[in-house]
C-alpha cells in the first residue's frame, strides 16, 4: 500500500513536470512559427511536418480529448480502432477546410472541441446510462468531434495566408505531421495510463479524473466563447 | 475492470463539481490571464493581469479609436530582372512607420526616400540607400509627402519582396 502510494505521487510527479514543460498552447501558433508560416513560399515539407507534430503534441484541447477516449480502453485493439476513428475524422476536415477554404471561427470551433472534452469525461462517468438508459455509440461520437477537431487544425493553418503555391503538398505535411504528433503524445499517455491501471488508484481516481477532466473542457469552452465575444 | 455507471449521485456530484472547478478557474484566472477582466480582483492580487495587459500593447491588437495608426501589413512585390520598381506610401508630417523587408534571397540596391507633396523639381530625400536582402527599421516622416523604396533588380531573374508595414501612413501603390 505504502509502496503503490509512492508510486502514484512519483507519477503525479511526473505528469505534472510532462505538462508544465510542453508548453502548451490551445490556441494559435507561436511567434516564429508565425513569422514562417507568413513569409513561406513554395513546398516545404518537413517545416509543415514539424509544425503539425508540434500543434498536436502542445495542443492541449487534443490531448485531453484522447485521454477521455483511451480512457477506458484497456485492448490494444480498441485504442487502435478509436484512434483511427479519431484520424479519419479530423484528417477528413483539415484537407477540406483549406482545400476547400471553409471559413470557421476559430474560437467557435475551439470552443466545441472543449465540448468534446465535456462530451468524453460525462460519458466516462456513464452519464449517459445513467440519464438516458443507453450510452450513443462511442466510434461514432469520437468520428464526429474527430471531424470538428480537424476543422479546429485548418483554421490554425488559414490565420495565415498561406500561398496556393505548393499548398497540397505543405497541407499533407502539416497532416502527417499532425498524426506523428499524436503518436508520440498518445504513446506517452499510453505508457502512464498503463501502468496507472494496474494500481488500485485507477479504480478509486477514474471517477475524479473524469469529472477533472470535464472540468478542463468546461474551462476551455469559457476560454474561446469570451474570445469570440471579446474580438 | 471496464467502465462503469457510477450513480446518480455521484453522477450529480460530478457534474457540480466539475463545473464550480471550471467557473472558479475560468473567473479567477483565465478570464484575467487571457483577456484582462478581472471580476474578482483575485488575478491583479497574483500578477497574472500582466499576461494580457501586455498583449494588448502589441500591434496586431491596437485598440479601434487610433484609426490613423494601420495594424500590420504585408505586402509581396516583385522586381522583374535588370529593372528597379518604386513603392509608396503618403504619410504626413511626423507621422510614423515600422518596416521589414526581405528578398527571397537575392540582395538589391535600395533607396528609402520621401518626396514632398506637390514638388515638381524632382526633389527627394533619402533616408537610405544600401545593397542588402533584408532590413528592419522605422521612420518618421520628416514631411507631408509620398515616402518609401526604390529597389533595383541588378540580376537576370525577377526578386520577390516581402515587406511588412505598420504604422501611420496610405498606401499609394506601386509607380512606375
Amino acid at each position: 500500500m505504502q509502496v503503490n502510494l509512492l508510486r502514484f505521487i512519483l507519477l503525479l510527479l511526473v505528469l505534472t513536470l510532462a505538462v508544465v514543460s510542453l508548453d502548451a498552447s490551445a490556441h494559435g501558433v507561436d511567434d516564429n512559427t508565425r513569422l514562417f508560416l507568413e513569409q513561406n513560399t513554395g513546398v516545404q515539407f518537413a517545416p509543415f511536418l514539424y509544425i503539425g507534430a508540434k500543434h498536436m503534441v502542445t495542443g492541449y484541447d487534443h490531448l485531453l480529448f484522447l485521454l477521455g477516449v483511451i480512457f477506458f480502453l484497456y485492448r490494444r485493439r480498441d485504442v487502435l480502432l478509436y484512434v483511427s476513428m479519431f484520424t479519419i475524422g479530423h484528417s477528413i476536415t483539415l484537407l477540406w477546410g483549406v482545400l476547400a477554404d471553409i471559413q470557421v471561427n476559430a474560437y467557435l470551433i475551439d470552443a466545441i472541441i472543449g465540448f468534446s472534452v465535456v462530451y468524453k469525461g460525462f460519458d466516462n462517468l456513464g452519464g449517459f446510462k445513467r440519464i438516458f438508459g443507453r450510452q450513443p455509440s462511442t466510434k461514432l461520437a469520437v468520428l464526429i468531434f474527430g471531424l470538428f477537431h480537424g476543422f479546429g487544425l485548418a483554421t490554425k493553418l488559414q490565420e495565415f495566408a498561406i500561398p496556393e503555391d505548393g499548398l497540397v503538398s505543405n497541407l499533407i505535411a502539416f497532416n502527417i505531421g499532425v498524426e506523428l504528433g499524436q503518436f508520440m503524445a498518445l504513446a506517452f499517455i499510453l505508457l502512464v495510463i498503463n501502468f496507472w491501471r494496474k494500481l488500485p488508484s485507477f479504480q478509486r481516481f477514474s471517477t475524479l479524473s473524469n469529472t477533472l477532466i470535464m472540468s478542463a473542457g468546461l474551462m476551455l469552452i469559457g476560454l474561446q466563447l469570451t474570445g469570440y465575444y471579446i474580438y | 475492470m471496464t467502465q462503469h455507471v457510477v450513480s446518480s449521485k455521484t453522477l450529480v456530484k460530478s457534474c457540480l463539481a466539475a463545473t464550480v472547478i471550471a467557473a472558479l478557474v475560468f473567473i479567477g484566472i483565465i478570464l484575467p490571464a487571457e483577456y484582462n477582466i478581472d471580476p474578482t480582483g483575485l488575478g491583479g492580487k497574483l500578477g497574472l493581469i500582466v499576461l494580457s495587459s501586455t498583449t494588448e500593447q502589441t500591434p496586431s491588437r491596437q485598440p479601434k479609436d487610433q484609426p490613423s495608426a494601420q495594424a500590420q501589413q504585408v505586402i509581396e512585390v516583385s522586381v522583374p530582372a535588370g529593372k528597379g520598381i518604386e513603392y509608396k506610401f503618403h504619410m504626413s508630417q511626423y507621422e510614423k512607420m515600422n518596416y521589414e523587408w526581405l528578398t527571397d534571397g537575392e540582395p538589391l540596391y535600395f533607396d528609402l526616400h520621401g518626396e514632398p507633396k506637390g514638388d515638381t523639381t524632382g526633389y527627394f530625400e533619402s533616408y537610405a540607400i544600401a545593397t542588402l536582402k533584408e532590413m528592419k527599421g522605422s521612420f518618421t516622416a520628416p514631411f507631408t509627402g509620398s515616402h518609401g523604396w526604390y529597389w533595383k533588380n541588378t540580376s537576370d531573374q525577377p526578386v520577390a519582396i516581402q515587406l511588412m508595414v505598420e504604422g501611420q501612413y496610405e498606401v499609394i501603390g506601386l509607380k512606375p
